[in-house]
């Protein structure tokens, strides 16, 4: 079975991630290098356990590019999301035999190294990926 | 043999077995399907039962008689949808006296100005070169562009579908069509070469190294028509740019400006070959694009430090590659050689332009050089700002992050 485990953050995250000052601190070089690392560890772990289908993380919020109707005719909204709504920021697609073991996975993302006001804040989801829709 | 010396060879062997099969039999993209089968068979019987005496040979059976096996299922799939009379017997091709005079090394010339030929798009053209010249599998190539193996395997399918519709003869093109058929070859594996060298951060999955598969054909190229001057020159640019690879970036992935790099981390071994090259290429005349970005690399690599590059030399050249045809990109560059000889304002003045046109205007390069250069002529505050400009203009966390640090360090000053 494969599942969606999903990250979120807002604006305000990417920019305290991508060291720009702001009213909360920004992640220092040590933190950034740390969570890295672990990140890449995981990826690399999942990848060598064979359960890893894809893995990608999604620049921030601010270039995202709306597509809805009006009249029929399609509008295109730049930057659609307020400051500190927090939207999709990262997926990793797995295989794996059962939804707990896909939990685990997913648990393991709780120990990635964050400065504290992060991590407290921090979750991730976990979804059954539906092989059976059509089209698809 | 090691394995690597098993692939080594396969590889090696790869595009000369599919020259042979298409001169014989035509059928380019059955004929491709059958030398991956057999380059997958040797690999694991040359494993278990030892090398045949020709290996070259042996491949060329193999998928001959794999192709044959193709060749029969297609026919007889066309016939049951009534096809018949589509069914042209391209094996006639094979009679052809002067499809059979050459072989070898020639074929794989022949093979790559097929797999870039002008009717497929740059993008079907890298992964065909790929997977027909440097005989990478499907899954190796889409790992190395980050797209699924069902997306790549589409491309490639409906890549060799166009070379096969377009009913190429196979052989050199016409001496009227050769420079603009070998452009696309030679900008086929600076775009590979590219992939690969901005895929040097971001997440590493065991990627394919595009940039060594680049550099691997481009010597290839090179070694198949040692006169051709730009073909030795985009090789000696790939190796004079890939020198620096170990010290562009910093254990976590940031990337490290050319000032700031630790040169004595850059590989002394390829800068001599592709310095020798591109000056031994240079003194035929005849210079072009590949060539003088080469000489712009060779110069860099060649000093001791950022200040003391010959920039004089450097402006030179960025002037030739200007009068070579307009480009965004090549203008920003000329602008920083222009600043470190005439002076900031002079680099500042030969960027204004350039937040008109439209190709760079969104591009966070244009902001990152000018905060550089306003910052070069003591305007701290404006330069900050640029740097602000450029971390929003790009995706790239890595790169905000170091612009950001740029800003930071500007108004603690």
């Amino acid at each position: 079975m494969k599942f969606m485990i999903s990250t979120y953050g807002s604006q305000q995250d990417y920019d305290e991630l991508a060291g720009r000052p702001g009213e909360r601190p920004a992640w220092s070089r040590d933190d950034f290098v740390a969570m890295a690392t672990f990140m890449q560890a995981l990826n690399s772990e999942l990848e060598a356990s064979g359960e890893l289908v894809e893995t990608r993380g999604l620049s921030a919020p601010v270039h995202t590019r709306r597509i809805s109707q009006r009249d029929g005719v399609p509008v295109v909204t730049d930057g659609p999301y307020a400051e500190a709504q927090e939207v999709l920021a990262g997926y990793w697609v797995v295989e794996c035999e059962s939804i707990d073991r896909a939990t685990d996975i997913a648990a393991r993302l709780s120990s990635c190294p964050a400065p504290e006001q992060v991590r407290a804040r921090a979750y991730a989801d976990v979804r059954p990926i539906d092989e059976h829709l059509p089209g698809a | 043999m090691t394995d690597q010396g098993f692939e080594d060879l396969l590889r090696r062997l790869a595009p000369e077995v599919l020259g042979v099969l298409v001169r014989r039999y035509g059928h380019f993209d059955l004929a491709e399907d059958a030398v991956q089968e057999a380059l997958l068979a040797a690999s694991r019987q040359w494993r278990a039962d030892g090398m045949p005496d020709s290996p070259r040979g042996w491949l060329i059976t193999v998928a001959s008689r794999r192709l044959v096996d193709l060749l029969r299922s297609e026919q007889a799939r066309r016939e049951r949808e009534e096809w018949v009379a589509q069914a042209t017997p391209t094996e006639q091709r094979s009679s052809s006296s002067a499809a059979e005079g050459v072989g070898g090394s020639d074929d794989t010339l022949v093979l790559l100005f097929m797999c870039c030929h002008p009717a497929l798009s740059p993008a079907s053209q890298i992964a065909l070169t790929l997977r027909a010249v440097a005989g990478l599998t499907t899954a190796e190539i889409a790992r190395g562009f980050l797209v699924s193996e069902a997306t790549m395997t589409r491309r490639i399918t409906r890549a060799k579908q166009t070379v096969t519709a377009s009913r190429l003869p196979f052989g050199l093109p016409s001496p009227a069509e050769r420079p603009e058929r070998l452009a696309a070859v030679l900008h086929a594996l600076y775009l590979i070469f590219n992939e690969g060298y901005a895929a040097t951060t971001g997440p590493q999955l065991h990627r394919v190294e595009l940039s060594a598969e680049a550099i691997r054909l481009s010597r290839m190229l090179h070694r198949l028509l040692p006169d051709d001057p730009e073909a030795a020159g985009l090789l000696a640019l790939m190796l004079l740019t890939d020198a620096r690879r170990p010290a562009r970036t910093r254990p976590d992935g940031a990337l490290v400006p050319m000032a700031e790099q630790d040169r004595r981390r850059w590989d002394a071994r390829m800068i001599a070959e592709g310095v020798a090259l591109i000056r031994q290429t240079m003194s035929r005349g005849d210079v072009g694009p590949y060539q003088l970005q080469a000489a712009i690399a060779a110069l860099h690599d060649q000093a001791t430090d950022y200040a003391n590059t010959d920039w004089p030399q450097i402006l030179a050249l960025y002037e030739l590659l200007l009068g070579d045809g307009e480009n965004p990109v090549v203008a920003l560059n000329h602008a920083v050689a222009l600043a470190m000889v005439r002076g900031p304002r002079a680099g500042l003045e030969q960027l204004a332009p350039l937040t008109s046109d439209t190709r760079v205007a969104d591009d966070y390069r244009l902001y990152a050089v000018r905060g550089h250069l306003l910052e070069m002529a003591g305007e701290l505050s404006n330069a900050r700002e640029s740097y602000l400009t450029a971390a929003g203009h790009t995706t790239s966390l890595q790169q905000k992050r170091y612009l950001h640090a740029q800003a930071a360090r500007l108004s603690s000053e």
